[in-house]
């Protein structure tokens, strides 16, 4: 079988052809993992005393970032210019905007309380590091640059 | 994949990057005379941008406690703030300029002095004040203790001064509720001051990229962010839904331009002979199925944006119509999803207001001056609102001015960037439909900055790339090596009024909030909280059991009639039976007379003679108000 080696652009991280050929790369591994247990963290650092420092810090950390980085990441390679500005710009929007939508849905249903509030949000953070990152469309493949459009179809 | 051909900088060559080579000679070849230099010693280059940085943090810091806050005057914090404090921001406005030379190969220099650009101008009342600045930030902080207090939603409630809105779009509150329990706070008040910090700082990798969708020039990039700073005088980055909804709003608008290009659209657009220097080609279309599952992706956030904010949705769908006005951009899934989400948002949690808003609709569409006033009624008086009042009219034509310039000057970088100047617009229809509470002029102008700030920075920085055709001319880049740093200074020096010239209705100090706090929780429920206006520290506490009536918040002919006798004027038109408390305090008289509510001695003479009527009994009065009391029989 041909081994096809893909060419990295200078956003890519790592090894192409371990991205491309080993979908769990240490590094990864690793990556995946700390976003895995990043809401249990906070969810332990409620245990201290309130408004302390090393319990609101990683409060407001994982809410922010969490749950975003572990929906975006890992990118899919190979990876577009810009790609991990892109991670790291979408988190927080991403991960604020799920954790909206959990606090508003645990008031609706009544059930609201803090624990229950962080609890929902580490779990749907372990869920998605453990997935592929979300599919953005001009991210996946088959966007890649179309043949120059013919001058009847330009505008 | 596009091309990625980051556009020439000045001086990036003698960046992080290494010396270039010299001409004829390879990429990589040793040069015959490198200079040489002592292992691990900075580079004057490197020093310029790190040196600024380091005396601008300094000079801040030594600023802090000279900072006289508790005794601002009619110019608010102007006058207030040492001279080490506005050294301080030149100082980063000269690094940032110095760093920008080098933006294209060293990217973290501008970065950091966008980030400590954003500390300097609004993280002094963050790090000095004693209480909550802002007291419509209080109130948001009384409708999450609210929600807490409740642990449910009531939309349909029908609290007094239409507060029910807030349970019917509840996101912010309940994403807030979620964080005081967690930080095992007593509420929102130990953090809400940081609020125009944090959002700026999640905010700017957003704007950065989305500016990089339609420039490779990072000069231009930094700058846009930078400007947009400086414009971002508007007050819409306080404790507040418009602040979150905004940030989910622009990586809606960033996802939508970097993911949902159709086929077929780009044209020469992606041709490196007809776009501007600075341009980025336009990024990979995408299939009809990958731009589905795009939109799927953007649901949560779609539906985030509705449970957050009443306005953005409508701001979000007209921004996305007029992206499909654009063949790049036609994405009626989209919009129809998008418009989807919010009619049915609108007609479940939020049909009370809806409802009512749509009522009242007939009234208000197509009053071009009514909806299009800032403020309720009044004039803006006194010295300090009148220059803040100025400098927000100079700020928004110096901007217009400038992105004007850049619609006239560089039309190729425009047409390629047209998206993001059909969504700065998309927003002004909305004056034809609604007033938003004398709020719609800041909010149009808030959608339509990051576009704005864009193309005032193209007129400023002039491509630097290309070919000789498409190149700015010597002349013009030297006139623009001056109008930067002026522009900048100048943006600077209105953004200071714009932002602190009224700050004294901003700051409450702690003594008027207890005595408030006091007045409200002594407070039989049912019972009527009468104030000239809303605008003081925790004016809402308990809001879910009290009445309200602030009852200035009108036009000043009718104030005046009620001036003559204020005791007669409130006492006619309370209830039968009602217990009513009427609080007075030291912030409300500082926002009526500066937002032109009352007459000049208005707020005195309404005091005394309340204080002096027979049908009111002081309940208790400090330096910093008075609260009163009557019961009708």
């Amino acid at each position: 079988m041909r081994h096809v080696r893909i060419r990295s652009t200078p956003d890519q991280e790592g090894s192409p052809v371990s991205q491309n050929r080993q979908p769990f790369p240490t590094r990864q591994t690793w990556t995946r993992t700390a976003l895995a247990l990043s809401g249990w963290a906070a969810l332990a650092a409620t245990a201290l005393p309130g408004g302390a420092p090393l319990r609101w810090i990683p409060v407001l950390l994982f809410v922010c970032l969490g749950p975003g980085l572990a929906l975006l990441y890992p990118r899919p390679a190979p990876l577009r210019p810009g790609a991990r500005l892109e991670a790291a710009a979408l988190a927080a929007p991403l991960g604020l905007s799920l954790a909206v939508l959990t606090a508003t849905a645990l008031f609706l249903a009544e059930s609201f309380s803090g624990t229950a509030f962080l609890v929902v949000l580490a779990v749907l953070t372990t869920l998605a590091a453990v997935l592929p990152g979300l599919p953005l469309p001009a991210a996946t493949r088959g966007a890649a640059e179309r043949p120059r459009a013919s001058p009847g179809e330009r505008r | 994949m596009p091309q990625h051909v980051p556009a020439q900088v000045e001086g990036e060559a003698e960046g992080s990057a290494g010396p270039a080579p010299a001409p004829g000679q390879q990429a990589g070849a040793v040069p015959a005379k490198a200079p040489r230099r002592v292992p691990g010693a900075l580079r004057p280059r490197t020093l310029l941008s790190r040196l600024p940085l380091l005396l601008a943090a300094v000079l801040w810091t030594v600023s802090l406690p000279h900072i006289g806050f508790r005794s601002m005057g009619e110019y608010g914090l102007l006058d207030r703030l040492p001279v080490t404090y506005y050294l301080s921001l030149l100082v980063l406005t000269a690094g940032f300029l110095a760093a920008l030379r080098r933006a294209g190969t060293a990217p973290w220099w501008p970065a950091l002095y966008c980030g400590a650009l954003l500390m300097a101008l609004k993280g002094v009342p963050a790090v000095l004040y004693d209480s909550e600045r802002y007291p419509w930030a209080s109130k948001h902080d009384a409708v999450i203790d609210h929600l807490l207090a409740d642990g449910e939603l009531r939309p349909g409630e029908g609290l007094s001064g239409n507060m029910s809105a807030y349970d019917q779009w509840p996101g912010f509150f309940t994403l807030n509720g979620g964080l005081v329990r967690a930080f095992g706070t007593d509420g929102a008040t130990s953090y809400l001051n940081w609020a125009p910090v944090v959002l700026g700082l999640l905010m700017m990798p957003v704007l950065v990229l989305l500016y990089r969708t339609f420039t490779e020039d990072r000069r231009l990039v930094w700058s846009a962010v930078w400007i947009f700073q400086l414009a971002n005088w508007v007050g819409q980055d306080y404790l507040a839904p418009q602040g979150l909804a905004f940030l989910l709003h622009l990586a809606v608008l960033t996802v939508v331009v970097r993911h949902f290009v159709r086929p077929g659209s780009a044209g020469r657009l992606r041709s490196r002979a007809y776009l501007d220097p600075a341009a980025a080609a336009v990024p990979p279309p995408t299939g009809t199925r990958q731009r589905a599952v795009g939109v799927m992706v953007l649901a949560p956030v779609l539906v985030a944006v509705n449970a957050v904010h009443q306005l953005t949705p409508v701001m979000l769908c007209v921004t996305l119509l007029a992206l499909c006005l654009t063949r790049r951009y036609r994405n009626l899934g989209l919009l129809a999803v998008a418009g989807l989400i919010m009619l049915a948002w609108d007609l479940t949690m939020g049909r009370p207001l809806f409802t009512e808003t749509l009522g009242t609709l007939r009234d208000s569409l197509g009053d071009l001056t009514r909806n299009s006033r800032a403020g309720y009624a009044g004039e803006l008086t006194g010295a300090g609102p009148e220059l803040a009042g100025r400098a927000n009219i100079l700020m928004v034509l110096g901007l217009a001015a400038l992105a004007g310039t850049a619609l006239l000057l560089r039309r190729r970088l425009v047409h390629s960037a047209l998206p993001l100047l059909l969504a700065s617009l998309a927003p002004v229809p909305l004056f034809v439909v609604n007033d938003y509470g004398g709020e719609m002029l800041f909010r149009v102008y808030l959608f339509a900055l990051p576009g704005a700030a864009f193309f005032a920075a193209a007129a400023l920085v002039p491509a630097a790339g290309g070919t000789d055709a498409l190149r700015a001319p010597p002349a013009v880049r030297r006139i623009c090596a001056v109008a930067l740093p002026v522009a900048l200074v100048a943006l600077l020096a209105g953004f200071m009024p714009s932002y602190y010239g009224k700050e004294r209705m901003n700051y409450t100090p702690p003594a008027e909030t207890a005595l408030v706090t006091r007045a409200i929780d002594s407070a039989p429920e049912g019972s009527l909280i009468l104030a000239t206006t809303g605008s003081f520290p925790k004016a809402l506490h308990r809001y879910d059991q009290l009445e309200h009536w602030f009852f200035a918040e009108q036009e000043l002919p009718e104030n005046v009639e009620m001036l003559r006798d204020p005791a007669g004027y409130l006492v006619a038109r309370l209830p039968a039976g009602a217990t009513a408390y009427v609080i007075l305090t030291r912030t409300q008289d500082i926002y009526s007379a500066g937002e032109g509510l009352l007459p000049p001695g208005g707020f005195t003479r309404l005091t005394t003679d309340l204080v002096a009527s027979p049908l009111f009994d002081v309940v208790e009065r400090t330096e910093y108000g008075v609260v009163l009391r009557h019961d009708s029989p």
